[in-house]
């Protein structure tokens, strides 16, 4: 039966979730903010309803999103991931209207959203944990507990919003006075950014590996793991690159990891896609962080991997049918590799390149290669909403052979316009720790001298910008 | 095969120039660009032709100095010791010769004594035959360079300007060099300089009698320039007389105002029975072939003014002045004024200013002096600084005659004796602090520059800057041909343009389509080594039009704010204003919170002092460089 899905997102994802919706033979409803008017996701949906001038607020909003999917007659929603993805109360109000959310039930967003809860249901499951705070108290007195806290377990703690995930509400803290001055302005992002000013303590596993896990779970309660995903690769705890499976060589490590995440997706109930992530330190000990019940960023190298399509299957399964694979069907072939093409400025603390055109984009092709953006030659990037142009996701049969890859087509693109992360990249790929494979969590801090490439400095390059500028002004200025 | 070659110490190559039967020719490649094609001729262009002329066998090959060193930098975008260097490798045996301005070394203006020696030093490690002049025939304004320029065991070549006109007697010249002789001993080259081609054959050929017969030892390099296309009988008859040396250029590339072509020296010398030693005619075609293709691409250089210009002899400008006289005359719109200027009012000034010789800068002081003259319809009405100096003696004494009083007096006032007594006389220009200047320079570099990148400083610092910083940003482009470096309207689509980079590799680019959208931002595609590439350029702002309301750079950005006056340092939403009016703050302390693309950004406080006026308002958007707020710093 052809169903009306409202695509509840922007940028790539939502273009990731229309393809899928199309490719099922239902037709798509994209929303939008005034600012996206000119976004591919408005024009590839079969219907696209304006929210209103936004930024952000109308993406946020949940009547409104529930009242554009009455209007337009869609009977499900995907919420992709951000916004409004992981907000319980969106999902709950989904339910409440009668309409299918791809993903899982309210109770359970709310269950693991709530970092705190989820870390008690985990440790009643025996699952091991990162030592951690619950909910820290208002004012005085929670400054207070997460004194203790440092003092008992000792520096770097980070400071984590409640309601956060992605990677965002997430502060380091590496002395008490840090802690002192930051905890306010934690929780006042904390607040604006999740609506929600909990924050929490967890304690930072030094040198850790960032390794999670996809699974997916039926109606039934049936759950498939999808294998193990990489993104130690972050910045201020932003994934930069993301790969699958883990390179950690102890098979029997990433096995247990696996089932420990289909434990965990069981003693939450949990329903359709999601990932567990995990800290891995140098011994191999692998402690629980938290669930993300949302399809991910970097789900792409999984499907990858795997050749099983994410969000296909979430919206098969938000849709009533049941898991078509077992965990035996589910085989790994090689290794895939995703970069977030950014607009932003790496030398320049990754300031983001917002309000540029892109007046000129091409993009790689070829084997092994997958797109995922929502960029187009005339773009105008909205400096209201995050920088992503593009996620770039190669695919090989070794490592080697995809890193290769990813190297070529990074240098296949060309986008005119914002600076953009593809530089840094070239740089970083060429590090000798990332080719080995031999990265965890302080990759960034450790490799700073990455962040002194050229871009593209080479003789020929200079050289050409001059015969570009002569044939500009039609004479070299530099000579008459 | 070079009967002088670079490794010969000064006394072997005065020995063989002395005992040798015949004459010697110096290619003058930098003064005919310098005369016929406004300083152009491209680096490239002297590598293309570097190896037949080194096979040629020339006793020098004139390549740097005179105004090419300002116009390396300037408008060739190469690196004057560096071409240098380059053309080494590819010449071992021919000796590099230069052209030296004496105190002005290779600019318009007295130099510190000290820039002199570290400039001199620093260009003897290339050059091995100093040409050094004086307009003004004076010698102490020589002698630095002529110190070190021995003290570095180069050849030294002090030169005599030469001029027409009753007090230019070889009596006088012959004095002349007896003085130069006195200052540098006998170990030296004579040169007739004869930057305006003046004089008939017979006039050249007396003076070089006359400097023989009281200096029979000594070595005469002749100069000369084909203005009136009479230097090859002057040539001939210097040669005739006892000249060791002379001057001429690559004839595809001879023009009307520099040297006349070495082959036509060579024909009319042999009918004389005298014979070039070690020159191999062939190389000298095959410098011609080889560099003939590459004229048309100079075509906007060469002189406005075609045919020679025998009235030379009246105004007697000087070749490598020649040009851009011209062009000054088709852009300053007195065209029709020029035969005035050349003809009547030059020759007059010259003559009332104490006949010193038209060669630079007095050869600029003598043509600005008579064009402010015509145009302005009133004699020394407006006089240049440059003018006043000369007048105050400052570039030296007048080798004959103090101009008349008259002229003093319209220039200076009636006080003009007082004046005169007071400020005449040549100036003690104070050394520099060469680690002053050094750090200077690494700070508008943002790095050390090495001693060569400072001597290049001291001469045009300014354009020196400008020029590094060109390299910083364009690369090594020297290896471009003229065709590409020069190209007027653009390349077409399609073309495809290949060179060499300077670490030998070579690349290839093809000329894609131009786009410019509705901004008027201009993208220009390109396939650089079969790479796509775009590059982009802005629309640019009409002069006089107001800029975008507040587009400070990141830099101003930090400037404005150790004064206290906040800017936005990215374009972002307000999302908390953590100070207050009145408020104290330290550095360091938060004031604003910005956020951009979800990532807050606090603006911290550079300064001590207190909160002045706020200019934002939470949750509203700023640009980069807009007003924050104010802080009043406390000292």
């Amino acid at each position: 039966m052809k169903t009306k899905i409202l695509v509840a997102n922007r940028g790539e994802i939502a273009l990731r979730i229309i393809r899928a919706v199309q490719e099922l033979g239902h037709s798509a409803v994209a929303i939008f903010e005034t600012p996206d008017n000119n976004a591919m996701h408005v024009r590839v949906a079969d219907e696209a309803i304006c929210l209103g001038d936004g930024p952000r607020s109308d993406y946020l909003n949940i009547d409104k999103v529930i009242k554009a999917a009455k209007k337009s007659g869609a009977t499900a929603i995907h919420p992709g991931y951000g916004f409004l993805a992981e907000n319980y109360h969106f999902a709950f109000a989904c339910e409440e209207a009668g309409i299918t959310f791809i993903g899982p039930p309210s109770g359970v967003i709310k269950r693991l959203g709530d970092k705190v809860v989820a870390r008690k249901i985990m440790s009643d499951a025996g699952i091991p944990m990162v030592p951690g705070t619950e909910n820290l108290l208002a004012g005085d007195e929670g400054e207070a507990q997460a004194i203790a806290f440092g003092n008992e377990y000792g520096y770097p703690i980070m400071l984590k919003a409640t309601g956060g995930g992605g990677g965002r509400g997430i502060r380091e803290i590496g002395n008490e006075g840090q802690l002192r001055e930051e905890i306010s302005i934690a929780r006042a992002e904390a607040l604006s950014a999740f609506n929600d000013d909990n924050i929490y303590i967890e304690k930072v596993v030094i040198n850790a590996k960032h390794v999670e896990v996809q699974i997916i779970a039926d109606k039934d309660g049936n759950v498939v793991h999808l294998g193990t995903r990489d993104c130690s690769i972050q910045r201020r705890k932003q994934k930069l690159v993301e790969i699958a499976p883990s390179m950690i060589k102890a098979q029997g490590v990433l096995d247990k990891i696996c089932e420990t995440a289909v434990t965990v997706a069981k003693a939450s109930e949990y329903r359709n896609a999601g990932t567990v992530e995990f800290l891995v330190d140098k011994d191999l000990n692998f402690f629980f962080m938290e669930v993300n019940t949302r399809v991910q960023v970097e789900h792409t190298v999984t499907e990858m991997i795997t050749g099983i399509d994410i969000v296909r299957t979430q919206i098969k399964l938000a849709l009533g049918r049941n898991l078509s694979f077992t965990q035996e069907d589910v085989k790994l072939r090689g290794h895939a590799i995703e970069m977030r093409i950014n607009a932003e400025d790496p030398q320049n603390n990754f300031m983001p390149e917002g309000g540029k055109t892109v007046s000129f984009y091409r993009s790689p092709g070829g084997y092994g290669v997958r797109l995922d953006g929502f960029v187009y030659q005339g773009y105008t990037i909205p400096q209201v909403y995050d920088s992503l142009l593009v996620k770039l996701t190669v695919q090989g049969y070794s490592w080697n052979e995809t890193v290769d890859r990813l190297r070529r087509c990074l240098k296949n693109f060309v986008i005119a316009g914002p600076k953009t992360t593809i530089p840094f990249y070239l740089r970083l790929i060429d590090e000798p720790d990332f080719q080995s494979g031999e990265f965890d969590t302080s990759f960034m801090e450790t490799h700073s001298h990455l962040m002194e490439y050229t871009e593209d400095k080479s003789e020929v390059s200079k050289l050409a910008r001059l015969i570009a500028e002569i044939h500009y002004r039609q004479m070299n200025l530099y000579a008459v | 095969m070079n009967i002088i070659r670079q490794d010969m110490s000064v006394a072997e190559v005065l020995k063989t120039l002395r005992g040798a039967d015949g004459y010697f020719i110096t290619n003058t490649a930098r003064d005919l660009s310098q005369s016929d094609f406004k300083n152009r001729i491209l680096f490239h262009t002297d590598m293309l032709a570097a190896k037949p002329r080194e096979k040629a066998g020339y006793f020098s090959l004139e390549i740097t100095g005179g105004a090419s060193v300002h116009v390396d930098i300037l408008r060739k975008q190469v690196d004057p010791f560096l071409k240098l260097e380059l053309l080494r490798e590819k010449m071992p045996n021919t000796l590099f010769q230069t052209l030296c301005r004496g105190v002005n070394l290779f600019g318009y203006r007295p130099y510190p004594q000290n820039v002199i020696r570290m400039t001199v030093r620093e260009f003897a490690k290339y050059v091995d035959v100093w040409r050094v002049f004086d307009f003004m025939n004076h010698i102490p304004n020589m002698q630095a360079v002529f110190e070190e320029v021995q003290a570095a065991g180069r050849i030294l070549e002090p030169s005599i300007c030469f001029s027409t006109g009753p007090e230019h007697t070889d009596e006088y010249y012959v004095k002349k060099v007896g003085e130069i002789l006195d200052v540098t001993g006998d170990e030296i080259i004579l040169c007739i300089k004869n930057h305006g081609g003046l004089g008939t054959p017979k006039r050249i050929g007396e003076l070089v009698a006359a400097i023989k017969e009281k200096y029979p030892d000594l070595v005469i390099h002749y100069h000369g320039h084909n203005t009136d296309s009479n230097d090859i009988g002057r040539i001939t008859s210097a040669v005739l007389n006892g000249a060791t040396i002379v001057d001429a250029g690559d004839h595809s590339f001879t023009g009307y105002y520099g040297p006349p072509p070495i082959l036509t020296v060579i024909h009319t010398l042999r009918d004389h029975g005298i014979e070039p030693v070690g020159v191999d005619e062939k190389a000298v075609i095959e410098t011609a072939d080889v560099l003939r293709p590459e004229r048309d691409h100079y075509d906007y250089f060469e002189s406005q003014f075609k045919g020679f210009a025998p009235t030379v002899q009246i105004h007697k400008l000087p070749g490598g002045a020649m040009g851009s006289s011209f062009e000054q005359a088709v852009k300053g719109d007195f065209l029709d004024k020029i035969s005035t200027i050349l003809h009547d009012e030059l020759p007059k000034v010259q003559i009332e200013l104490g006949n010193f010789w038209s060669v630079t800068p007095g050869s600029q002081i003598l043509w600005t002096t008579a064009v402010s003259h015509i145009l302005e319809g009133e004699r020394y009405a407006n006089p240049s600084g440059d003018l006043k100096n000369v007048l105050l003696g400052r570039y030296g004494e007048f080798p004959f005659n103090r101009p008349a009083d008259w002229i003093y007096e319209k220039v200076f006032g009636s006080d003009w004796k007082k004046i005169l007594e007071e400020e005449g006389g040549v100036e003690d220009i104070e050394d520099i602090d060469v680690e002053k200047e050094r750090a200077d320079l690494t700070k508008r570099l943002g790095h050390a520059p090495t001693e060569q990148q400072l001597v290049t400083y001291f001469q045009h610092p300014n354009d020196a800057v400008e020029f590094f910083k060109f390299e910083e940003k364009f690369g090594q482009t020297y290896v471009l041909p003229p065709s590409i470096f020069l190209r007027r309207g653009g390349y077409k689509v399609g073309e495809t343009l290949e060179f060499t980079d300077c670490n030998g590799k070579e690349h290839v680019i093809e000329i894609g389509p131009t786009q410019t959208n509705e901004k008027g931002e201009t993208s220009v595609y390109m396939t650089v080594d079969h790479h796509q590439r775009v590059y982009l350029f802005e629309p640019e702002i009409p002069e006089g039009a107001v800029a975008g309301a507040s587009q400070l750079s990141k830099e101003e950005v930090a400037e404005f704010a150790i004064v206290g006056d906040m800017r936005a340092p990215f374009a972002g939403n307000v999302c908390d204003i953590v100070v207050e009016e009145g408020q104290e703050v330290a550095v360091g302390d938060r004031l604003v919170i910005l956020e951009a693309m979800k990532m807050q950004t606090p603006v911290n406080s550079e300064v001590v002092g207190k909160v002045g006026k706020i200019f934002v308002e939470l949750g509203k958007a700023v640009n980069l460089g807009d007003k924050l707020l104010k802080i009043k710093v406390v000292e």
